[in-house]
């Protein structure tokens, strides 16, 4: 009976087990030897010479080479961070108004919502970079109007990084409150009837059922968004270059600069092997995050 | 009847064979650049004069921004799917030779070349010994300033030396008006570092001697205290400063729209300008760049910029190219005796550097804006061209600007500028 099972499960699992060995293990597995190894990219992998950890001593030593990576990697846990808390809750707060189904005009708000995720980003960065403009831009003019002095936007070390963050939101909320509206139509309605039977207000409601209930989507989330926005390349390649002082520059362009224009695959491979684990980590840490809420409960 | 079937396949399998084999002998060549539409079309007429005379050759142009060109490059141009020619900046030379992706010009048409372009721009395409492609525009940097707001502010000479520029810097710059009196660059590193190394050979410094960096000298101390001073006195406001990939953006819009009265740019630079500008480009003018307390005379950074042959594309391909870049930078190509590149060129503003093209464009390189550059050049350092220059220079990039937003004190920068350079090209050089 097993060697029976046996034979077609393998025959069913093969093609995908073997399409992920290739085109994802794979590379991981390559990206993480060539991590330890000195090699250019503009040559074969038989030019590869090992030198053990010494790359990865480079990227996070003091010299110009660690002293990039090290700001590349903060700016992208800043970038990653402030994305994930300000889009989480957004989505949560622009679900909760478009789910009103008494309110006219729900399904074209939502539809307006999510159109922004449709727009490729390219376009979204051209389009935001002429908004930024310090001197010419309509947001500095809107901020006239209210008597509030221009900002420097992408002009400054000091608020570079937060434009880009803004833009992010802009772009990616909408898609996430079409994932919280779908998490707040699997809640019943019976438990909402019930607590205001019990007198809860609707802001005990949102905390003792709503926002509970949502933790599974919440969770799904912000995989999603923290996957997104550690992946962000566009606006810096395409805007700022991750300038000025490399206050935007992020992992996914400087490990494009390193081993691409440079050709220093060896430090690339590195940091992006730094990348993987790092988001592994965070990865981990939010599901057991999550599942400690949960057990609380 | 059936024999009137067999005779249309035989015709058919004949005509088929017949197309495959007249598209299999016409040669592909394909022509990276980081030129504007306007330019690229001009390119793609000269490509279509040549596949006139030469119907087995099909030439495309494809252009990235110059903020992608050397990733394109890298990424793609060293595969033999890649592209077959690129236009790159001569820096890049010595590591793209280094890692095989160029093929040395033919030994015939190395002759040629020589023989009809200075020998020191041969020398700056060349690398190892060997040439490796054909040189086209030459880049040099001066000062540009705006003779509206000179007039306004009671100045009536371009600034010759340092303190006088400190001095005009300070008249020209209106906190009220949001006006700046010397504009930088920042986010885009050959935008950054050449005019900072502008200042420092007009002060009696080097980037590079023999191979070693020497920012740690009195001349560049000096530079460095001179950006710091434009910085701390207002008159130069780095958040004016941005550039983009496209290297436009906020510095270009507050030069064309008067809020900058000074800056330090490269010659190409008009093509720029007079979009931008448009009637008010008659308010620019050039000069030499002021000399520091060290310097001698006005000197000046100067580049150069090359077309070459990816290795990895096939012989004919190979031989196809340069057979093209031959006819494109060729005396009979353009009008009145000039290169269809030299023409390309002048319509940016860019100085041609064929012998023969500079005096077949004598007249348009007498207009006032480029003869200020060709004045510079005679006085003018070339850019050191040394492995890991790429790196260099986005080191020396982060230094410069965080001392135009007051991260770093100027001998800090200084210090730290040094200490890369050195650790830098010394593991390039491995």
């Amino acid at each position: 009976m097993k060697r029976y099972l046996n034979g077609p499960l393998l025959v069913m699992l093969a093609p995908a087990t073997v399409l992920l060995g290739v085109f994802i293990l794979l590379p991981m597995l390559l990206t993480i030897w060539l991590s330890l190894q000195d090699w250019s990219t503009q040559t074969g992998f038989d030019t590869a010479r090992f030198i053990g950890l010494d790359n990865f001593a480079e990227i996070f030593g003091p010299g110009s080479v660690g002293r990039d990576f090290k700001t590349a990697l903060a700016n992208t846990a800043i970038y990653t961070v402030a994305s994930v808390a300000v889009i989480l809750p957004l989505s949560v707060l622009f679900g909760l108004l478009v789910y009103q189904q008494r309110v006219a005009g729900g399904v074209v708000l939502r539809t307006i919502l999510f159109s922004s995720y449709m727009v490729p980003m390219i376009a979204v960065t051209l389009v935001w970079s002429k908004l930024y403009s310090p001197s010419e831009g309509p947001l500095n003019q809107i901020l006239g109007w209210l008597a509030i002095p221009p900002q420097k936007w992408l002009s400054s070390p000091d608020s570079a990084l937060g434009s880009i963050v803004l833009l992010n939101v802009w772009q990616q909320v909408g898609y996430f409150t079409v994932l919280a509206v779908a998490g707040l139509t699997q809640i019943p309605k019976t438990l909402y009837e019930a607590a205001e039977v019990d007198g809860a207000g609707p802001v005990a409601s949102f905390f003792r059922i709503t926002l509970p209930l949502l933790r599974r989507t919440m969770l799904f989330s912000g995989v999603i968004a923290i996957i997104n926005a550690v992946q962000v390349f566009e606006p810096v390649a395409l805007i700022t270059q991750g300038g000025p002082i490399n206050s935007t520059n992020v992992l996914t362009y400087h490990i494009r600069r390193v081993g691409i224009e440079r050709s220093q695959g060896g430090l690339g491979s590195a940091m992006a092997v730094t990348l993987m684990l790092a988001l592994i980590v965070a990865v981990v840490a939010l599901f057991a995050f999550a599942r400690r809420g949960g057990e609380e409960e | 009847m059936r024999l009137v079937r067999v005779l249309t396949c035989a015709v058919g399998v004949a005509g088929l064979l017949t197309s495959t084999g007249a598209y299999a002998d016409t040669t592909n060549v394909s022509f990276l650049t980081h030129w504007a539409p306007d330019t690229v079309a001009k390119l793609e007429a000269a490509a279509a004069a040549y596949s006139k005379d030469h119907p087995d050759v099909a030439i495309t142009v494809r252009a990235v921004p110059f903020g992608d060109l050397l990733t394109t490059l890298r990424a793609s141009g060293g595969s033999a799917g890649g592209a077959t020619i690129a236009g790159i900046y001569n820096a890049w030379l010595p590591d793209l030779a280094k890692d095989k992706l160029l093929a040395p010009v033919p030994d015939a048409m190395a002759t040629e070349i020589k023989s009809d372009w200075p020998a020191g721009i041969v020398g700056a395409s060349s690398t190892g010994g060997a040439l490796y492609g054909f040189p086209n525009e030459i880049d040099v940097y001066a000062l540009n300033y705006n003779k509206k707001l000179f007039a306004a502010a009671g100045i009536k000479d371009a600034p010759k030396t340092w303190d006088e520029f400190l001095a005009d810097a300070k008249a020209l710059t209106d906190k009220s008006k949001g006006q700046q009196g010397f504009g930088m660059i920042n986010s885009w590193a050959a935008g950054v570092i050449h005019p900072f190394s502008s200042l420092l050979v007009s002060n009696g410094g080097d980037l590079v001697v023999d191979g070693k960096p020497v920012l740690d000298s009195d001349a560049a101390k000096g530079t460095f205290e001179l950006y710091e001073t434009l910085v701390k006195n207002g008159y130069s406001d780095p958040t004016m400063a941005t550039a983009d990939a496209n290297t436009t953006g906020p510095f270009l819009d507050n030069f064309v729209s008067g809020k900058t009265g000074m800056i330090i740019m490269a010659n190409w630079w008009e093509s720029a300008l007079k979009s931008g500008m448009g009637a008010g480009f008659a308010d620019v003018a050039t000069a030499p760049i002021p000399v520091g307390p060290k310097g001698d005379k006005p000197r000046s950074i100067s580049y150069s910029w090359m077309t070459v042959v990816n290795a990895k594309a096939s012989a004919a391909e190979q031989k196809a190219a340069w057979d093209f870049l031959s006819w494109l930078d060729g005396p009979t190509s353009g009008p009145a005796g000039g290169s269809a590149m030299g023409d390309i060129l002048m319509s940016m503003g860019i100085l041609p550097s064929r012998t023969s093209d500079v005096a077949a464009f004598k007249d348009r390189l007498a207009d006032p804006f480029l003869k200020g550059y060709l004045d510079t050049l005679p006085d003018a350092k070339p850019f050191p061209v040394v492995l890991g220059g790429q790196e260099f220079s986005e080191a020396l990039q982060q230094h410069v600007e965080a001392l135009q937003f007051g991260k770093e004190s100027a001998a800090d920068a200084q210090q730290g500028a040094q200490s890369d350079a050195v650790a830098i090209l010394a593991k390039a050089a491995k």
